[in-house]
């Protein structure tokens, strides 16, 4: 993942097709239809492949040969995956399917779907809006309101404590115990592997909020990417508080189109896990991502088959037994996490063993006081913030309760944000 | 809108401001003992110091068989029994780092009487100035930059300094290497460092059985690569010495720079007498320009011989118990003009 000045070409290559796609699309009826929406869903998806998965797909094809005793002898490309590759191309996708679908009008102005496709906030790392929303926001006509640079500073303040305080003060110690499990005690490498379900979460929230605050400034209006997700009770309400723009594509363009929940239960089961093993191999060109969207998906069916058998049913609201399944999801959600951070499966294999056996190693130094403070610091604020936002939440407090959460939040940024170098980690894909 | 919004900035001016107080008395002292503790070093050792010596490894480095390990700064003390000279040392630190240390002297309390600064030739070489070293010495000076202290330690999260990665400083290395003219008052066919020592990677020395003696030439390469430059004005050491030798005078700090010596038996038998005409027209170049007003310059380029290096097949400043001695003495003798009345002959 980096940025390479040539790769821009990638980016208007996607525009001009999907934008002349669309617009042959919405003249042409009947099978033709059809047939531009596949050219420009291939040249799209040909593109992501092409960067993304060519490589993994030649390391599996040489594995595939030598289980029938043949010698495979690919030509690995030297390529960079270009930044925001998945989160562009996705976007892009979406305009293109709702003008096939005849929801959506073709946009005749090249100027505002390029705009639409690298509008800066979210153009790197989502979230993944709709034409039907950012698009025609763009269009219309915008004047600079005291209001949006108010919501607008909160939330990119707001964001960059999240990423800076919060994710980079986790970032260390996460990568520490990570980089050589075995080094460390039991209790530290479970530390890193809950630790790192909060950093992904910060760095991932820091960069939506911050990217929704820039948005804002400009009177432009994207998409929650999150809504406080490990106050979920279950893994699937999980998934509908965590990347919820990337959740609802593919709910919008491979699970509906799949049979939804309108087929047999067995038909749905295996709907689900293609869904969500296709968004683990979305993340990476990884088995490791394949194996975390997979345990997603069994254990939706799993909250699923048991909520039947059982003929239980989540509350609404607060009571003890909301709490314990909100911890519970939090752990599950921590140990599938193992899958995604570890680069391979002997990594995440060696995670495992050591959260097992590591018990009487003597404990490693590792920098924890930072990683741990601002862990529950995140906990707080997800409480606060539950089911709102915090531009909005701060919004109605007294003005002295307000200035005076911008000056911690200013003091935590500038005086405690981490101070190694660590990029979002969300760029990658 | 814009009222409102200037007001909304003055108001967070001034809590900025008191966080900077804030941070000023808290996390400001355990900050800098992580990323910069010669600082902490030097403010703690002040009170008792008489004469700083600011060093690279050249101070403090010895020989395995050194019976004697003393550093040069100890080593200099000798000659002057009464006074305390403390050394600052970190492994390939240059004049840019120093002269954030230099900045950081309490010129209000327990002044010293001299600041001692090695003045060492190859941190004015492209191998040194783009060094994958670089980008941690930049970071350990972050806190030390004349802005307001939480502003420097946003700076430092925001990672924003001369912060390049390894590859980039590589890339710049050779670009110097291969563009940099390098001028001689006499005609020789190289132009540049690239040529120079691409022609000394091509077979220069051979073993007795006719092949390449490939250590031999990757030695005689490295001190093309090292010492084959021009000091110029636009050098970014150059700067930095200006600064300090500017700033002592400025303050009224008597400031020594201490030349360090260079293997310049090797460098001529190795490469031959142009790569040593370099060395010299450069020591020549920095004793000029910096012997003045309360400044001066301590030339032990020549101090040293060769065997006396404790890294024979590289270019380094580490030098055995003698090579060390031999720049104390010199530096003590240059010392005397101010301190002669405190001089003792120790050996």
């Amino acid at each position: 993942m980096v940025f390479v000045p040539k790769y821009i070409l990638i980016l208007f290559a996607i525009i001009l097709i999907d934008y002349l796609a669309a617009l042959t699309i919405e003249q042409l009826k009947g099978r033709l239809r059809l047939f531009y929406l596949v050219v420009s869903l291939i040249a799209n998806i040909g593109m992501l492949a092409f960067f993304k998965y060519f490589n993994f797909a030649n390391e599996n094809l040489v594995t595939v040969f030598s289980w029938f005793g043949k010698e495979f002898h690919p030509v690995n490309l030297d390529i960079i995956l270009p930044i925001g590759l998945s989160f562009h191309t996705f976007q892009s996708m979406s305009y293109t399917i709702e003008v096939y679908r005849g929801r959506q009008k073709a946009e005749r102005h090249l100027g505002y779907f390029a705009n639409y496709v690298l509008f800066f906030p979210q153009m790197v790392a989502g979230p993944i809006e709709r034409y039907e929303t950012l698009g025609n926001e763009l269009r219309e006509e915008h004047k600079p309101k005291y209001e949006n640079f108010s919501d607008g500073f909160k939330l990119i303040l707001f964001g960059l404590f999240i990423k800076m305080a919060v994710a980079d003060n986790i970032a260390p110690f996460v990568n520490q115990v990570y980089s050589d499990p075995m080094k460390y005690n039991s209790l530290q490498v479970l530390g890193a592997v809950f630790l790192f379900s909060f950093q992904i979460y910060a760095d991932f929230f820091g960069y939506s909020t911050i990217a929704l605050g820039s948005a804002r400034m400009l009177d432009i209006k994207i998409m929650d990417n999150f809504n406080t997700p490990y106050l979920s009770k279950s893994i699937t309400e999980f998934w509908t508080r965590w990347h919820i723009s990337l959740s609802t594509w593919f709910r919008d363009y491979l699970y509906i189109p799949l049979g939804g929940n309108r087929v047999t239960l067995p038909r749905w089961s295996i709907n689900i896990l293609i869904v969500f093993m296709v968004s683990g191999l979305w993340h990476g060109a990884s088995w490791t991502f394949v194996v975390w969207g997979a345990l997603h998906g069994l254990m939706i069916l799993t909250e699923r088959y048991t909520s039947k058998i059982l003929k239980f049913k989540i509350r609404e609201g607060w009571n003890v037994v909301n709490v314990l399944l909100t911890i519970k999801t939090f752990i599950v959600a921590s140990f599938i996490w193992i899958f995604f951070r570890a680069e391979d499966f002997p990594k995440a294999k060696l995670i495992i063993k050591a959260m097992v056996k590591n018990w009487k190693i003597e404990k490693t130094d590792v920098p924890y006081l930072y990683a741990f403070v601002f862990s529950i610091v995140l906990i707080v604020i997800d409480i606060f913030l539950y089911n709102s936002r915090f531009d909005k939440r701060i919004g109605v407090t007294k003005i002295p309760v307000r200035w005076a959460v911008y000056a911690v939040l200013i003091f935590c940024l500038m005086a405690l944000s981490g101070t190694q170098k660590f990029t979002f980690i969300y760029f990658q894909f | 809108m814009f009222k409102k919004i200037i007001i909304r900035i003055f108001a967070l001016v001034i809590i900025i401001a008191g966080l900077n107080l804030i941070y000023n008395f808290t996390f400001y002292k355990k900050d800098l003992e992580e990323k910069c503790e010669q600082v902490v070093e030097l403010r703690k050792k002040q009170p008792d110091t008489d004469i700083f010596y600011f060093a690279e490894s050249s101070n403090f480095n010895v020989r395995e068989d050194d019976s004697i390990k003393q550093s040069i700064s100890e080593i200099t003390n000798f000659f002057y029994p009464s006074l305390k000279i403390t050394a600052i040392n970190k492994p390939a630190t240059h004049g840019g780092i120093y002269r954030h240390w230099l900045t950081h002297i309490d010129l209000t309390e327990n002044k010293p009487k001299a600041v001692i600064i090695t003045l060492n030739l190859r941190s004015f070489d492209a191998n040194w100035i783009h060094s994958k070293l670089e980008t941690p010495l930049q970071e350990s000076v972050v806190l030390l930059k004349p802005y307001p202290k939480l502003l420097n330690r946003f700076l430092l999260s925001l990672n924003a300094f001369d912060n390049k990665t390894e590859q980039q400083r590589e890339r710049d290395m050779i670009k110097e290497w291969e563009t940099t003219q390098l001028e001689f008052p006499f005609p020789f066919k190289y132009k540049t460092v690239t040529e120079w020592d691409y022609h000394m990677a091509q077979g220069t020395y051979t073993k007795p059985d006719g092949s390449w003696d490939a250590e031999k030439i990757t030695l005689a390469c490295h001190y093309v690569k090292t010492y084959a430059f021009n000091i110029k004005e636009n050098n970014p050491r150059v700067k930095d010495f200006d600064f300090m030798a500017d700033w002592c005078h400025k303050n009224n700090v008597n400031l020594y720079f201490n030349l360090l010596a260079e293997n310049l038996q090797y460098a001529d038998s190795l490469v031959g007498k142009e790569l040593v005409f370099l060395m010299k027209q450069n020591r020549d170049f920095l004793v000029n320009r910096y012997n003045k007003n309360n400044c001066k310059v301590i030339d032990n380029l020549e101090a040293v011989p060769g065997k006396e290096y404790t890294d024979q097949n590289w270019t380094t400043e580490h030098y055995s118990y003698k090579g060390r001695m031999a720049i104390a003495k010199n530096l003590a003798n240059g010392l005397r003009t101010q301190f002669n009345n405190y001089y003792k002959a120790a050996y």
